[in-house]
């Protein structure tokens, strides 16, 4: 009870940081609204990839916002390196906030800056002529999505960020984490068109079934494939929460 | 009584091989004041992180209040207010909300929270910027948030690392003020470490010389100063000089451990100054020789440092650097 408060608590301190800088929510809109209007144009014309019978830009709409949600998670772990270089962490660890509730609430204060996220793209993308199902049960669902999966991918973070910790070794293998998770996904292309080794690798790519459900919930309206897609961003999560809780005390050693 | 802290046979030995605790014992009585004096590296950090159940030592026992470090920790926590050496609010929020985030955090009742925590901000000097943003307050004011922060939860114990680091003498008297007034109103207990000498000495009940991973030396400021021989009279009589029946009777008083008479100088070595000169002048003036002029010199903690670490404290700049550091840290 005790915990979920304070995971609650962290959550507000995130609100809170954003409320006093929001132009990092802007800037980081940028890319993947280049992506859906530009990338997603030129691919469009191209028809040659297998979309299900969806607009090729709508296809990629899910993708790219949760390849701009992830890039956010995982560079999370910068603010964490950061805390760590200053005495916050330490304080925090001294408090009587347990460890897993720490890296929970922080990791799902990563999930409440991608809304934000998903709540800048999603009008543009409307403007740019993204259609959506336009059902707000469904749109809600997504953004549940979208918010629960950042939160793992936030942990993934943390656990990096009890590794490597100086903030030029957590950027570089940040890099090198991201984009193949989005290339190897199914945010461009579908699972079909990939070769086979690929194919593997997407299979247990956590992008591919948060993608997946997204996709089914905010374009396509097609939710036969989101109870496996719960089902396995559900055991991504309390993997991801259970490594980052037991990796985090090495942080501050 | 149960001592608020009790450690026995500690030591530490970081992965790099380098040894920073070397088998510390220490105690402190609950309700009041303890300073950890020592020079960079001596092991006062170390020390401290293993109280707060931030590191486990390699052997020995530490306590607080009874509950072992390394096995009863979330038990510690609930008790104890820490502020680390480096800064530790965040500096994208305002003060009033990293105030808010730690009431929240301690569970400090909704009903009386803003009270307190604008009460405990007031006290800190920090009303009126308690709605700006933190990376805009100086190194002062961010060090005396931190340590409102850490009152505001009314904690049984209050671990400082190096508390005043970086404030002005005026912001160190006003946040010892409160310190102090803490501690007497809950009765809380103060561990701190330092390596500004006057600070120990003006607020610590008892000092312990931390070197080297040793504790080398502990006692009130008083004792320490005395343990090192005493203090030094100087004396002046009127006349050309002390008749030869004085200079044998004092040197003959229990008093007094050395005398040297040069002149109409006299100086003499004491155990406690304040106690030995009213009974000297009056041996003095029951032999009819008077008493133009008096100086004590009374030892200073770094005349005491330098009998038990072997090296001064205040050498090498290591205030300054710590200073620039943390301005590094903000500016980061």
């Amino acid at each position: 009870m005790e915990s979920i408060k304070n995971v609650g608590v962290m959550i507000e301190l995130e609100l809170r940081r954003l409320r006093h800088d929001r132009m990092e929510l802007w800037t980081r809109a940028v890319q993947p609204v280049l992506w859906i209007a530009i990338y997603g144009t030129i691919m469009g014309n191209v028809r040659g990839i297998d979309t299900g019978g969806l607009k090729y830009q709508d296809y990629i709409t899910p993708g790219v916002l949760i390849q701009s949600t992830t890039f956010v998670s995982i560079f999370y772990g910068l603010t964490i390196v950061w805390e760590r270089e200053s005495g916050i962490l330490k304080r925090l660890l001294v408090s009587p906030v347990s460890r897993s509730a720490t890296v929970i609430g922080r990791s799902m204060a990563a999930g409440v800056r991608a809304i934000f996220q998903g709540l800048i793209i999603i009008p543009i993308a409307l403007v740019i002529g993204v259609r959506f199902v336009p059902n707000p049960l469904f749109l809600l669902g997504a953004f549940l999505v979208i918010f629960f999966a950042a939160g793992g991918f936030a942990a993934i973070s943390i656990f990096i960020a009890s590794f490597f910790k100086t903030r030029e070794r957590f950027m570089g293998i940040g890099q090198a984490i991201t984009f193949p998770l989005f290339f190897t996904s199914s945010a461009l292309y579908p699972l079909s068109m990939m070769p086979h080794v690929l194919k593997e690798i997407a299979l247990v790519n956590p992008v591919s079934y948060v993608v997946d459900a997204v996709r089914g919930l905010m374009i396509s309206g097609d939710l036969s494939g989101l109870p496996i897609d719960l089902l396995a961003i559900a055991v991504f999560l309390v993997v991801m929460f259970t490594v980052a809780s037991v990796s985090f005390k090495r942080i501050i050693e | 009584m149960q001592p608020a802290l009790d450690v026995s046979g500690l030591t530490k030995t970081y992965g790099g091989g380098t040894k920073a605790l070397a088998g510390v014992d220490l105690k402190v009585e609950e309700g009041s004041i303890f300073a950890l004096l020592g020079p960079n590296g001596a092991g006062k950090t170390t020390l401290m992180r293993i109280l707060t159940t931030q590191l486990r030592p390699d052997t020995g026992k530490a306590q607080v209040f009874g509950l072992d470090t390394a096995r009863q920790g979330a038990a510690i926590r609930r008790l104890a207010g820490y502020v680390p050496q480096e800064m530790s609010v965040w500096t994208d929020i305002s003060g009033y909300e990293n105030m808010l985030i730690y009431a929240k955090i301690y569970g400090v009742p909704k009903s009386t929270r803003d009270g307190t925590i604008k009460d405990a901000l007031a006290k800190m000097g920090l009303d009126d910027v308690r709605e700006r943003v933190v990376s805009t307050y100086s190194g002062g004011m961010i060090r005396r948030l931190e340590i409102a922060c850490t009152l505001l939860i009314k904690p049984k114990i209050l671990f400082l690392d190096e508390p005043t680091i970086g404030l002005d003498p005026s912001a160190r008297k006003v946040v010892w003020e409160e310190l102090t007034a803490f501690k007497r109103e809950h009765g809380a207990t103060v561990f701190f470490n330092t390596h500004y000498m006057d600070e120990a000495d003006n607020y610590a009940d008892r000092i312990a010389i931390i070197d080297r991973g040793k504790i080398v030396g502990e006692g009130t400021p008083d004792e320490l100063k005395r343990s090192i021989g005493g203090e030094l009279i100087k004396l002046t009589v009127v006349g050309e000089a002390a008749t030869q029946a004085v200079v044998d009777h004092l040197r003959g008083m229990d008093l007094v451990t050395d005398l040297t008479a040069a002149g109409a100088e006299l100086s003499l070595v004491v155990k406690d100054a304040s106690m030995a000169l009213p009974a000297i002048i009056e041996a003095m003036r029951e032999r009819g020789v008077a008493v133009k002029r008096v100086t004590m010199e009374a030892p200073t903690l770094d005349d005491v440092f330098l009998r038990y670490a072997g090296a001064r404290l205040e050498e090498g700049g290591r205030a300054v650097d710590t200073r620039q550091t943390r301005r590094m840290i903000k500016v980061g």
